[in-house]
């Protein structure tokens, strides 16, 4: 029996459609394996400003295209685009920051939670964070907030004037620009930051630190302290896992170290990705060499999250290799994180080996310090103590 | 010989039948391990290979002549392939997606296409062609009889996997044995057909599959590259377990995703201390699920006379035991059950249930979450006793969606316990209790000299009071609770999912539902009342599954049972069918008015019996909708007319109404508006081809 035209056409517009959209999805699957990064949302903005703006600190703009300068993403929009991190929008030739005051997460947390043990430790930090991140994680704790854009999201209103009077009011001595990423509220933190330091308030930075040079020099002349994620020391795994590129993160280090902002370094120990220790001997080295040896580095465990939920933990036993790889090539604080009663988040004098400060989670159940200084030998011990 | 060619030809068509319901059952869960084994993603399989399979059959429209060669090399490819599709399907995952990472839908639905689009439009296709090659070699065969001849394949296989492979064979030697009945056949037809060179070849071709597929090394080198180092693989009737070694730390697999770690002090310590640090005395403990490692360790610190730990697979309690992962205790009773199952009918009281299980995006596991199972639970805790579960929760900001999924747990719980407390940590923990509840934790263990590695050092600085009372501000007092047949928290997840890849199912929905009408537009009346019976037989066969589960628990031999039920029912329908074929348009409305009142039925029955329905009464009613499915085919086929060749058309048009009723029912109706709504779309459904039966265009009802 010959197929009619009509059955043919019907064939070929189901059978086409279902074969064509098969081999789009194997490419569409292949190019995302290699770059995550993330894309500009065209004509995505809305159609002005609203209450949490406030115009870009950092840009340029030829009058009707701009172009945000204050992360290496370097978002060129068009009239209408939103940025790639989802907080910073062009409006009538302008780049406006959507995330101004407008905080969805808002917490007190202890200091050793951002993790900074060496910043005044014991201490509370009165942590916010607004939507928005300019890298693209697979394994993001905070996704929910990070992925999202401002108008996305349940928020407070606490300008700037408001995040100092209640850090004041709670007691905490710092503000942590934190949870998601900070950069991309550039401008609420320096606005804020700012405003902090004259209420004698210390300021910290929790940040992947993806961010350009001249807006990180114009952010140290307010931050006291940061942690910066360097989540592996191979570009190629940057672009794979995180969406965005190696040498920026390098730059902002010693940005950071050259200021004099006391610094934290956090690495998540992926399995299979971040776990060679070839690959951390290097990253090491190079800190020894560029930073110096007194920097602490925090080595964590990881936990499936977000995306990457198909990998196991990493085991302890790397992370304890890690960790002896680390201090081998002479860094002298190297802690781990996300394992509870590990003896690796002690803190031990480099110089005479006795135990300084005993942590139990955020507790600290000895600390044997005077001044900064070993309580045994007077050694220095590098950071930002308390007078007591 | 060649006067045999009809014999061979059914013996194909059988060992097809044999060979790819075993290739549908594996591949499906196969994809559950590689990918989020939610409800979408089974919907998703099905749909797909039931889409594909209804196109191969249109195909086969296309192709004027037919050659036995042909035929046999086609069969040949249909018995072979099946291995390196699965071998494809893994390597493919780890080169086409980030390792370690859980893809989204439109990634998902793409991936299963392009993988099983080779064998599912071959096995569309190869049952008209089949026909063809008879009928213009003089040997008179029906499409009736093609149907009848493809269920009797369909149904040995079934019975042949749930029954018999499931249990002790991987993926591989199942595809393995189901595939030799046709590899058979194959090497027959070439022989007898004197074509020896294709004859060696497929000989050759035999002796490769055969030295793979029954290489258990072979098999489990295929799943290294997404578990890293094996130390033990099981394939179990409920799913893949794999036990990974990362040096010296073991990892629990359960279809794909990592559900225990040694070393996992968080989670084991916040589970059972959050729970059991509120009880004055623990002198009973019930663990329903995650009782490996560190667990059961945590729950002897306050030494209870007995800790019963149900677990579903006992493939999963075997192998822990052998590894040294379960603390043995004279105290430790360890019961093969469904937990819900074991907690209905259990007699004995228990101070602390504590529920250890994935979230529950499945129906399998909503029913854990639900106010009938709370209500269970609450029947078999002493006075006071105490009921924990725990969701995924983010630590620092609460989204609408999260909201929606605690303000429906927190509200189920509520209506069967006097006091609920969430405690927002590594997840969000729910504690149930008509007694009082604490919300400082180390100050109760302290009380008790419990001695914690996590909970005493990071409790205060990560479950704060003031994220406590936050989180319990903004549960919404309004959301309706979670029931069996209404899984209101499954939506809240499936969004959750959508919207963790940023993807939406909006765009698929809408080409789905656009290339439906274009495909129900062009087709004859009676295709059309096969598109529907196909739609109603899998919408009810998941409907039955899911109302079964629920009342009985996840018994895999009874739900194979069912399976088989339904395609039991297939065979003689079709047959009785045949007897009736040419008799004119009454017998099938008569079929059409009988499939109507079977779902009325159904509807009555869940709508308005209390009281759990007798399971014989499923298996009854699967076989008896099943029988008038099948009775249909070769009415419908008559009333075509042979000549037209009807059977591509018929075949197409019940794997699509198929497909189509497996992705409304499972991913859509019943979580979304739950399962009365569902068989009321069903009804709707077959109402719609009643009313094109019965009143026909050009003919005036009378």
């Amino acid at each position: 029996m010959r197929m009619t035209r009509k059955e043919f056409l019907k064939t070929v517009g189901i059978g086409l459609p279902a074969l064509l959209c098969a081999g789009g999805g194997l490419c569409f699957g292949q190019s995302r394996g290699e770059d995550i990064r993330g894309e500009i949302f065209r004509k995505d903005a809305p159609a002005k400003p609203w209450k949490w703006s406030v115009e870009g600190f950092y840009y340029t703009s030829d009058g009707k295209n701009v172009q945000c300068q204050v992360c290496p993403n370097l978002c060129l929009l068009e009239p209408g685009d939103r940025s790639v991190c989802r907080s910073k929008v062009n409006i009538d030739g302008k780049l406006y920051s959507l995330a101004y005051g407008n905080p969805c997460s808002v917490h007190v947390d202890p200091i050793e939670k951002k993790p900074l043990h060496h910043f005044y430790p014991g201490t509370s930090v009165f942590s916010i964070a607004t939507t928005g991140c300019n890298l693209r994680c697979l394994n993001c704790q905070n996704w929910e907030i990070s992925q999202k854009k401002p108008e996305e999201v349940q928020s407070s209103e606490l300008f700037p004037r408001d995040v100092v009077r209640e850090s004041l009011r709670r007691e905490s001595p710092s503000i942590a620009f934190t949870y998601s990423e900070a950069i991309t509220y550039y401008e609420y933190m320096v606005d804020t930051a700012r405003l902090g330091r004259e209420a004698g308030l210390k300021n910290v930075l929790v940040s992947n630190g993806y961010i350009n040079r001249e807006p990180l020099l114009e952010l140290c002349k307010v931050l006291d302290g940061a942690n910066i994620n360097l989540k592996s020391f191979d570009d190629r795994l940057y672009r794979a896992l995180n969406g965005g590129t190696l040498q920026p993160v390098l730059n902002t280090l010693k940005i950071l170290h050259e200021q004099g902002v006391w610094l934290e370094i956090t690495t998540l120990v992926v399995p299979t990705y971040v776990e060679d220790p070839e690959m951390i001997k290097r990253m090491c080295g190079w800190i020894l060499k560029e930073l110096g040896p007194d920097y602490p580095l925090h080595l964590l465990r990881f936990s499936p999250q977000y995306r990457l939920t198909r990998l196991p933990p990493t085991p302890v036993a790397t992370l304890e290799q890690l960790r002896e790889v680390a201090l081998g090539e002479g860094l002298r604080y190297v802690y781990l994180g996300n394992v509870p009663g590990h003896q690796g988040c002690h803190t031990t004098c480099p110089h005479c080996r006795r135990l300084l400060v005993e942590r139990n989670g955020y507790l600290l159940k000895q600390v044997h310090l005077n001044k900064g200084h070993c309580k045994f030998c007077n050694h220095v011990i590098p950071g930002r103590w308390s007078q007591a | 010989m060649k006067r045999h060619l009809k014999v061979f030809i059914l013996w194909a068509i059988i060992g097809t039948g044999v060979s790819s319901i075993a290739v549908q059952l594996a591949t499906v869960r196969e994809f559950l391990s590689q990918f989020h084994g939610n409800e979408i993603t089974i919907s998703l399989v099905l749909f797909s290979w039931l889409l594909l399979t209804g196109l191969g059959s249109l195909i086969a429209k296309v192709f004027r002549r037919s050659s036995v060669t042909a035929f046999t090399l086609l069969s040949g490819l249909l018995a072979f392939w099946p291995l390196p599709q699965l071998i494809l399907i893994r390597y493919f995952r780890e080169s086409v997606f980030v390792h370690g990472a859980s893809p989204g839908f439109n990634q998902v639905f793409f991936y299963i296409l392009a993988t099983i689009a080779p064998y599912c439009l071959l096995l569309g296709f190869i049952l008209p062609y089949s026909l063809r090659v008879l009928n213009e070699r003089g040997e008179n065969f029906t499409s009736g009889g093609l149907y009848v001849t493809d269920s009797i394949g369909d149904i040995t296989g079934g019975i042949l996997f749930s029954f018999v492979l499931v249990y002790s064979f991987t993926a591989f030697v199942t595809i393995a044995v189901t595939s030799g009945l046709l590899i058979l056949v194959v090497l027959l037809l070439f022989l007898v057909f004197r074509r020896f060179v294709l004859f060696f070849f497929a000989l050759v071709c035999t002796g490769l599959f055969c030295l793979f597929s029954l290489n258990s090394h072979f098999e489990k080198l295929t799943l290294s590259p997404q578990y890293g180092e094996i130390l033990r693989y099981v394939e179990s009737p409920y799913g893949r377990i794999v036990i990974s070694k990362e040096g010296t730390q073991h990892t629990f697999w359960e279809s794909g995703t990592p559900f225990y770690s040694d070393a996992d002090i968080v989670n084991s310590e916040e589970k059972i201390h959050y729970a059991l640090s509120q009880l004055e005395e623990v002198r009973s403990v019930l663990l329903v699920s995650g009782g490996l490692g560190e667990t059961l360790l945590e729950v002897s610190k306050y030494a209870p006379a007995s800790v019963d730990y149900v677990e579903l697979d006992p493939n999963l309690t075997r192998v822990a035991q052998e590894l040294g992962l379960i603390a043995q205790s004279p105290s430790l009773s360890i019961i093969h059950d469904d937990g819900r199952h074991y907690i209905k009918t259990c007699s004995k009281k228990y101070d602390a249930i504590v529920v250890d299980l994935p979230e529950p995006d499945t129906f399998q596991l909503n029913r854990f979450f639900t106010s009938e199972f709370f209500s269970l639970a609450k029947k078999a805790l002493q006075k006071d006793g105490i009921l924990s579960f725990s969701v995924d929760c983010s630590p620092n900001y609460l989204s609408e969606i999260q909201r929606s999924k605690l303000s429906v747990l927190y509200n189920t719980a509520k209506q069967h316990f006097r006091n609920v407390l969430i405690l927002p940590g590594e997840k969000a923990y729910f504690l149930c209790r008509d007694g009082e509840l604490w919300t400082d934790v180390p100050a109760r263990l302290a009380l008790k000299s419990v001695m914690t590695s996590y909970l005493e050092g990071f409790y205060h600085g990560n479950v704060t009071q003031e994220r406590i009372e936050g989180l319990q501000k903004k549960l919404d007092p309004k959301a309706p609770a979670n029931t069996d047949f209404e899984p209101k928290i499954m939506s809240a997840l499936f969004q959750e999912w959508f919207t963790k890849h940023g993807s939406s199912p909006k765009v698929f929905a809408l080409v789905t539902l656009g290339l439906t009408i274009l495909y129900l537009i062009f087709l004859r009346r009676e295709e059309y009342v096969l598109f529907t019976t196909g739609l109603a037989n899998m919408g009810v066969e998941m409907l039955i599954i899911f109302t079964f589960q629920v009342m009985y628990g996840c018994i895999y031999l009874k739900l194979g049972a069912i399976v088989t039920a339904f395609l039991m029912g297939l065979l003689p329908g079709a047959m009785f069918g045949n007897l009736f074929k040419g008799r004119g348009l009454i017998p099938f409305i008569v079929s059409e008015i009988i499939l109507f009142s079977l779902l009325v039925v159904f509807y009555v029955w869940i709508s308005f019996s209390e009281g759990d329905i007798s399971q014989y009464y499923f298996l009854g009613y699967g076989f008896a909708f099943s029988f008038f499915c099948g009775y249909q085919f070769p009415l419908a086929v008559g009333l075509i007319g042979e000549k037209e060749s009807p059977a591509a058309g018929c075949l197409a048009a019940d794997f699509t109404g198929a497909a189509v009723g497996t992705l409304a029912t499972g991913a859509i109706l019943i979580p979304l508006l739950g399962i009365q709504m569902a068989m009321i779309f069903l009804i709707l459904v077959k109402i719609s081809s009643n009313i094109i039966v019965l009143f026909p265009r050009g003919r005036t009802a009378s």
